[in-house]
């Protein structure tokens, strides 16, 4: 490996006496002064992560806190006006209204993720060159940009859509895919949900090559039929996985943001607008700082509290695979 | 792993496809493929024949006038961004490498409680979405004078992709024996050439699965460049770029279309070939981060 060329260089480095023959690793002194060193060389390694990470996140944290407690607009002084802004997140019909939406559009979506993802994954776990290829198909929205994904299925779904001019020439529509207020949420769910399901295929596909084929064996012996089969054995088996989906559905969810913006803009009339849509397009962009920050908390904490939950889940998962 | 394919092709292979697969499949082909379809035929069209028929292909009136016209366009240029976005993606890579990379090494292989709890706290900020992080970072960012520029930028992804890197690193670290380590040393070799020339080429796999997360994370982020690069700047990324575009141009199909597909199909394409490695890798950081 080269080594032993190497091993004069750190020592110099630390004006310390050439480092020791390999013989003489073992006296105390040597082992005192190359553990300080270590100890120093393990500072300087930790420290890049460690400084970029507590000032990008840890600190805007920190001062989202105080923020939130002001009335700041982000250009004149900031007065401190206690918690204000969190009443007003209760208040605000506006804002109530996007939690709903924001929980609407998680709960849904992630339903119908983990639906599909498991009714295809039922179909394509086998190993075959098929299953692979409708797999892939399946997976692909979820290497592009959601921002792009929305901006083609608004091209596809609005008034001047492929859809809605496809409609007309034989005098159906338009269908206000997005420019109905309950419709256009259905529509969001249903594109949040084409993009991600793929996702819950190869979750699920992973999970499911795992069950052992002599359990299915018996039980076809048994003569159970194939749905039997699959909700009385296979889906509790990967009952773990499917957990783990629901809750990174969620979480992914519960700060849509990105398709909204292309999709439908928050629109039509506000109906679509999620909570981390109001925050950037809305509260931060009208220089309603403190507000925003308030909000901001808002949604770290909610994200905290099924981040939490997606550990606990899953160190009871991991015992009771222990066990 | 040879008997178990077999077991696991044994009962389908044999018997013709039930009714209920080949419905699904055709259900999920047509599905997927309907705006994959409709994006790269109307990329060729012109508004009336995009209008008049989205679904059709007009043979005599297909043109590259339009894709053309989206390849040289002076302002929102996806192609152009590309450059950028390229130029972001490897910068955060190469950092996320260099500064996780060690840091996960030494919490790894420390028997102390304090250098242990560093992975708790890095792990905590995979609880606190962009969208809520990126208000107050604004000002943070102005105060230490990175306001709006691409350093800035460039830490905040850093930042992002710090946490799942190096959890993922230190899980695939533990499984390294220590005995390696201890032989480098005996050797004369320092923690950090240790971690360079011996653990590091042994974390391959780990480097593989951080690089295709974090790459495709950055590539397709739109909150983190649009809110921390103003538009004056000049500095778009692909999805920075479409968004400035599209709002302006939403009702002209023949620059929609085109810039889409500028945007989607090296995406694509990236992912054909790549599709085992990003398959995998995203399973991996979405299941263990």
């Amino acid at each position: 490996m080269g080594l032993a060329a190497l091993k004069v260089s750190p020592a110099r480095a630390d004006g310390d006496p050439p480092a020791p023959a390999p013989g003489h690793i073992g006296t105390a002194a040597a082992g005192r002064r190359r553990r300080m060193r270590d100890g120093v060389v393990s500072l300087g390694m930790l420290a890049p992560a460690v400084l970029v990470y507590t000032v990008m996140t840890v600190v805007p944290v920190v001062v989202a806190l105080y923020l939130s407690l002001t009335d700041w607009n982000g250009f004149s002084d900031a007065t401190f006006i206690g918690i204000e802004n969190y009443t007003r997140l209760f208040e605000d019909p506006g804002i109530s209204r996007a939690w709903v939406v924001t929980f609407v559009v998680a709960a849904f979506g992630s339903v119908g993720m983990l639906g599909l993802g498991l009714a295809y994954a039922l179909q394509l776990k086998d190993r075959s060159r098929t299953n692979s290829f409708f797999r892939a198909l399946a997976y692909y929205p979820h290497v592009i940009s959601a921002l792009i994904l929305g901006f083609l299925w608004s091209a596809i779904l609005g008034t001047n859509g492929a859809i809605n001019t496809t409609l007309e020439r034989f005098g159906v529509g338009p269908v206000g895919f997005l420019f109905d207020e309950t419709l256009a949420v259905v529509t969001l769910v249903g594109v949040i949900v084409w993009a991600g399901f793929g996702f819950n295929v190869v979750l699920f596909v992973a999970a499911l090559q795992t069950v052992p084929y002599d359990l299915i064996e018996a039980a076809q012996i048994d003569g159970a039929s194939r749905r039997q089969i699959n909700r009385r054995i296979v889906i509790p088996m990967i009952s773990p996985v499917v957990t783990v989906a629901m809750v990174l559905n969620l979480v992914g969810l519960i700060k849509v943001y990105d398709i909204v913006v292309s999709l439908t803009d928050g629109g039509p009339a506000g109906s679509t607008e999620t909570i981390a849509y109001v925050i950037l397009s809305r509260s931060f962009a009208s220089t309603d700082v403190g507000f925003a920050t308030a909000q901001a908390v808002a949604l770290m904490v909610v994200s905290a509290v099924l981040s939490v939950l997606v550990a606990a889940l899953r160190n009871r998962q991991d015992q009771a695979a222990a066990n | 792993m040879a008997l178990d394919v077999s077991s696991n092709l044994a009962p389908e292979a044999r018997r013709r496809p039930p009714v209920t697969r080949v419905v699904l499949l055709a259900v999920l082909f047509v599905v997927m493929t309907i705006p994959a379809y409709l994006l790269l035929v109307n990329s060729f069209k012109s508004q009336h024949d995009i209008q008049s028929n989205p679904f059709a292909i007009p043979f005599g009136g297909l043109t590259l006038e339009y894709l053309e016209a989206a390849i040289t366009s002076p302002q929102y240029n996806v192609l152009r961004s590309y450059g950028f976005t390229f130029f972001l993606v490897v910068s955060v890579d190469i950092l996320c490498i260099l500064f996780a990379g060690p840091a996960a090494y030494v919490i790894a292989r420390s028997l102390k409680r304090r250098t242990q709890m560093l992975l708790l706290y890095f792990l905590a900020g995979t609880f606190i979405p962009s969208a809520a992080l990126i208000v107050p970072l604004i000002y943070v960012l102005r105060s230490i004078g990175l306001g709006n520029t691409v350093t800035g930028l460039i830490l905040h992804d850093v930042a992002m992709t710090l946490p799942v890197s190096i959890f993922l690193f230190v899980g695939f670290i533990r499984t390294i024996p220590r005995d390696i380590d201890h032989a480098a040393a005996i050797d004369g070799a320092g923690r950090m050439r240790t971690y360079w020339q011996i653990i590091f080429p042994l974390t391959r796999p780990a480097v593989v699965t951080v690089l295709i997360l974090n790459s495709i994370g950055i590539w397709n982020d739109f909150i983190s460049p649009q809110v921390l690069l103003t538009p004056g700047s000049g500095n778009y990324t692909v999805t920075t770029a479409i968004y400035a575009g599209v709002s302006q141009y939403s009702t002209d199909l023949t620059k929609v279309f085109p810039n889409l597909l500028l945007a989607i199909a090296p995406v694509i394409i990236f992912f054909v070939y790549m599709q085992r490695h990003i398959i995998s890798g995203l399973t991996v950081g979405a299941l263990k981060g």
